[in-house]
C-alpha cells in the first residue's frame, strides 16, 4: 500500500485500484486471523464494496482481534474511551502505524493548511508513557503532531477544568502568534469554551490565531443543549480573527482515517478509503437514505478492522460538494437511538 | 373496612371488600383498556395486562389459592391478610410490578411499592392509568389511599421504613440486593419474597413439533427475547440429532415472516449483526432470521452460551443432559412433548420451578418461583 496515497486526499479516487487493494487485504486478513475466517467462511473476492465482508464495531470489545502475516509486528493497543463500560480494543502494528499517520496527516493538511506551529493538547503528558496502550484521545491528538512544530500538554494531574496549565498557555502566547489546539469535544467545551480563563491569558489569546480541532462527538453537549454554532462561538470569542475551529469524526477502529467537517456541513471520504451506508434490517446498501455507516480502508494490516460497520447513522450525499472536494461524501446524523431493555431478566 | 367473608368451597377468606364488586371493577376496566395504549406500554404487554385482570382470570386465581372442598364437619381454614405490603420492583422494564400489584391488591392492605431510581417502570404509569379510567369508587380510592409507589435508590432511609412497616416484603432482584433488603429490620412475624434473577428454556420433542406449535414458540420468544425471565433462551431437542436441530431450525426459519409480522428497533438488528459474528467465532452455526429480526444458533451444549439479547440456541440432547445442563437459577421449562408427564419423576430432581406448554411461559399466575406467593399474603387461620 499504496498507490492511493500519493495523491491529495481529495484527488478522485480510482475505484479499482482501492477495491483490489481492500480485496487483498480482506483474503490477508481471512489467511492470519482465524477468527475472522469463522465469520466470513465463504468470501473469495468483492466485486464491489459492498460485497466486501465487515466486522460490527461492537466486536472489538469482546475480541482482542490479531492478524498473524509475515513482517507484521505488533507493537501496541489502541484502546477507546468508554461510556457504555467496555472499551474497544485495536492492535497496532509498525506498518500500518506509519500509513494512519500518512493518512491522517495528509486529511488535516487539506484542511488546516501546511503550516506548522505549536500544538497544544488538551491531555496529560503521562497518557503517552503508558506501556503497550494509548487511549483514542491521545491517538487523535498525535495524529496532528506532523503539523506541530512544537508538542505541549495543557492538562496536569487530572480531566477537570482546574487542572488546565493556564500558566503554559500564556508563555505561548507570548511566543507565537499562531497555535494549534486539539482537544476530545467535551473537555474543549468545560475546560476552554466554558473554562475560568485568567484575565491575562484572555488578553493574549484574543491576540492569538488559534486553530482549534476537536472530535469525539457531540452527546454530551446534546444533551446541554448546546449547538455546535454556540460551540463554535465560545472558542472564537477568545481568540484573533483568522482562528478556526474544525471538528472531525473518526474511530479507533479505524485510526488514522478521519473526517473533518466541511464549509458545507459534510464529511468528505479521502480517496484511499470508502464509505457505504447500509439498511439496518436489510445490511442493503443505501444511496440516499440514512443508515448505518461502514468505513473501510487498506491500511489496516495488523487486524481485520479494515472494513468495519459502526453504528454511527448518516447518509450519502451525491453531486459536487460547494467546499470543493471531490469524491464520496456523507452527512453524519449521530448515533444509533437505543431504548430500554425490557423484561424480568438480570441481563 | 366492611367485614365482608368470601366463601370458597369450604374454605373462607376474610377480604374486607365486596369481592365480586372488585372483580367486576376490574374486568370493566378491560372495555377501555383496548382502545387505549399508553405509551409506556408495548402492544404486548398491555394485551397481557388485559387477559389478566379479565374477572373469569382473576376468579381462577383467587380459587386455586383458597377454594377447597373439604367433607361435612371436617377442618377448613379462613385466610386473611397478614397486613401492609412492600414491593421494591425490579430495575428493569418488567411487567411483573403491575401484576404482583394487581394481584397484592386483593388483600386489601396498604402497599407501598419502590420503584428503580435509574429506569423507567410500569407500575407508575398503571396505577396513573387505573386512577384514570377505574369508573368504581371502592377500586378507585383504595387504589388513590392505599397504593403508593416512590421512586428513590438502595440507599435511601424510605428502604428502611418500608421493611419496618410490611407485614411482607416482596422484593424483586439480585440474590445480593434481596438480601439487603430483607436484612432491612422488620417485625419478627413479616415474611419475605423474593423473585430473583431466573432463566427459562424450551424441550421439544422432534416428533411432537408441528408448524403450530413452532409458530407459538417464535411469538413467545420474541416477546422479551433473552431479557424475559420466562423466555426461551435455548431450545433443547430432546432425543434429537445435530440434523434435527438443523430441520428444526430451517422450520423455523421458513414460519418466520407469520410470526413476526413488524420490524424490531434498529439497535436490536444492529446489536443481531453484532452477535451472529461473535457467535460464530464461538463455533455457533448461525442463521440470521428475516429483517434481522432474531439469530438462531445451532450447536453443541459444550458451546459457550450462545450471546444475543435476541439469540435462541437449538442444541440436541438427551434427557439426561438436558437436566445435567440446567442453570442454577432455572425458572420455566416451556414444553411440546409427546408424553409430558412422563418426565416428573426427572423434573422432581431438578429445581425447575414451572413445567408448562410453550404457550404459557409468560403466564404469570399465583405460584411462582416455586412457591404460591399469593397465598403467603394471607394467614391461613385454622378452623374445626
Amino acid at each position: 500500500m499504496s498507490e492511493l496515497l500519493q495523491a491529495p486526499p481529495f484527488a478522485p479516487r480510482d475505484d479499482a485500484i482501492l477495491l483490489r487493494e481492500m480485496n487483498a487485504l480482506s483474503r490477508w486478513h481471512l489467511e492470519g486471523c482465524p477468527e475472522y475466517r469463522k465469520v466470513w467462511p465463504n468470501f473469495k473476492q468483492a466485486t464491489c464494496f459492498a460485497e466486501l465482508p465487515f466486522l460490527h464495531v461492537g466486536v472489538f470489545k469482546n475480541y482482542a482481534w490479531r492478524t498473524r502475516q509475515e513482517g507484521v509486528v505488533h507493537q501496541r493497543i489502541l484502546k477507546s474511551s468508554s461510556t457504555t463500560g467496555s472499551a474497544s480494543q485495536v492492535l497496532l502494528d509498525n506498518q500500518s502505524s506509519t500509513l494512519q499517520s500518512q493518512s491522517s496527516a495528509a486529511i488535516l493538511r487539506d484542511s488546516l493548511g501546511a503550516e506548522s506551529s505549536p500544538l497544544l493538547v488538551l491531555d496529560d503528558a503521562k497518557a503517552l508513557l503508558q506501556r503497550g496502550e494509548v487511549s483514542a484521545r491521545m491517538t487523535a491528538a498525535m495524529s496532528l503532531r506532523p503539523l506541530a512544530s512544537e508538542l505541549h500538554f495543557l492538562l496536569k494531574g487530572g480531566d477537570a477544568p482546574e487542572y488546565l496549565d493556564w500558566g503554559k498557555v500564556a508563555e505561548l502566547c507570548r511566543q507565537h502568534s499562531n497555535l494549534l489546539l486539539y482537544g476530545f469535544t467535551w473537555m474543549l467545551w468545560i475546560t476552554w469554551a466554558q473554562g475560568a480563563i485568567p484575565e491575562d491569558v484572555r488578553v493574549l489569546l484574543r491576540k492569538t490565531r488559534i486553530r482549534f480541532v476537536h472530535s469525539g462527538g457531540w452527546k454530551k453537549l446534546e444533551a446541554i443543549k448546546v449547538t455546535r454554532d454556540q460551540f463554535d462561538a465560545a472558542l472564537l470569542a477568545n481568540a484573533a480573527p483568522g482562528s478556526s475551529v474544525l471538528d472531525f469524526y473518526g474511530l479507533v477502529e479505524q485510526v488514522g482515517i478521519i473526517y473533518p467537517l466541511c464549509s458545507a456541513g459534510f464529511r468528505h471520504v479521502p480517496r484511499w478509503a470508502a464509505v457505504l451506508v447500509r439498511d439496518p434490517w436489510t445490511l442493503l446498501p443505501l444511496t440516499s437514505d440514512h443508515g448505518m455507516l461502514q468505513l473501510m480502508n487498506p491500511l489496516a494490516l495488523g487486524a481485520p478492522y479494515h472494513s468495519v460497520l459502526t453504528e454511527d447513522l448518516g447518509r450519502m450525499v451525491e453531486g459536487q460538494c460547494p467546499c470543493g472536494r471531490m469524491g464520496q461524501r456523507f452527512e453524519l446524523l449521530g448515533r444509533m437511538p437505543r431504548a430500554e431493555l425490557r423484561g424480568c431478566a438480570n441481563v | 373496612m366492611s367485614d365482608a367473608i368470601q366463601p370458597f368451597g369450604t374454605n373462607f377468606a376474610a377480604l374486607g371488600y365486596d369481592l365480586e364488586a372488585r372483580l367486576d371493577a376490574w374486568d370493566a376496566l378491560r372495555a377501555k383498556m383496548v382502545r387505549t395504549l399508553p405509551e409506556t406500554f408495548t402492544r404486548d404487554e398491555w394485551a397481557y395486562l388485559i387477559g389478566f385482570v379479565a374477572k373469569p382470570h382473576l376468579t381462577a386465581i383467587l380459587e386455586r389459592t383458597f377454594k377447597s372442598e373439604r367433607p361435612h364437619g371436617g377442618a377448613c381454614s379462613l385466610f386473611r391478610a397478614r397486613g401492609p405490603l412492600a414491593i421494591w420492583l425490579p430495575s428493569n422494564i418488567s411487567l411483573l410490578g403491575p401484576l404482583v400489584m394487581v394481584l397484592a391488591s386483593f388483600t386489601g392492605m396498604p402497599i407501598r411499592i419502590k420503584a428503580g431510581s435509574k429506569s423507567p417502570d410500569l407500575c407508575a404509569p398503571f396505577i396513573a392509568y387505573l386512577l384514570e379510567y377505574i369508573s368504581t369508587e371502592e377500586l378507585r380510592g383504595y387504589l388513590q389511599n392505599q397504593v403508593k409507589i416512590e421512586r428513590f435508590d438502595r440507599q435511601d432511609p424510605r428502604n428502611a421504613e418500608m421493611a419496618a412497616e410490611a407485614s411482607v416484603r416482596i422484593a424483586f432482584g439480585s440474590d445480593a440486593a434481596v438480601a439487603a433488603i430483607h436484612a432491612l429490620p422488620h417485625p419478627p412475624n413479616s415474611i419475605g419474597i423474593h423473585f430473583g434473577d431466573h432463566r427459562s428454556e424450551a424441550w421439544l420433542d422432534a416428533a411432537a413439533v408441528d408448524d403450530a406449535s413452532l409458530l407459538t414458540l417464535i411469538k413467545v420468544f420474541m416477546i422479551y427475547g433473552q431479557a424475559g425471565c420466562t423466555s426461551p433462551r435455548r431450545i433443547l431437542l430432546l432425543g434429537g440429532s445435530n440434523q434435527d436441530a438443523e430441520t428444526l431450525c430451517n422450520r423455523m426459519s421458513g414460519l418466520w415472516s407469520q410470526a413476526v409480522k413488524r420490524d424490531i428497533p434498529m439497535h436490536v438488528a444492529s446489536s443481531n449483526i453484532l452477535y451472529s459474528q461473535i457467535n460464530k467465532v464461538q463455533g455457533w452455526k448461525i442463521h440470521m432470521q428475516e429483517r434481522h429480526g432474531a439469530i438462531i444458533g445451532v450447536g453443541a451444549l459444550d458451546l459457550p452460551e450462545l450471546a444475543g439479547p435476541m439469540s435462541i440456541a437449538i442444541i440436541p440432547a438427551r434427557l439426561e443432559q438436558a437436566i445435567a445442563s440446567l442453570p442454577a437459577n432455572i425458572q420455566t421449562i416451556g414444553y411440546q412433548l409427546k408424553d409430558a408427564h412422563a418426565l416428573l419423576p426427572a423434573i422432581a430432581r431438578t429445581n425447575i420451578k414451572r413445567f408448562v406448554p410453550i404457550a404459557q411461559m409468560h403466564h404469570f399466575g399465583p405460584v411462582w418461583d416455586g412457591q404460591n406467593f399469593f397465598r403467603l399474603l394471607f394467614e391461613e387461620v385454622d378452623l374445626q
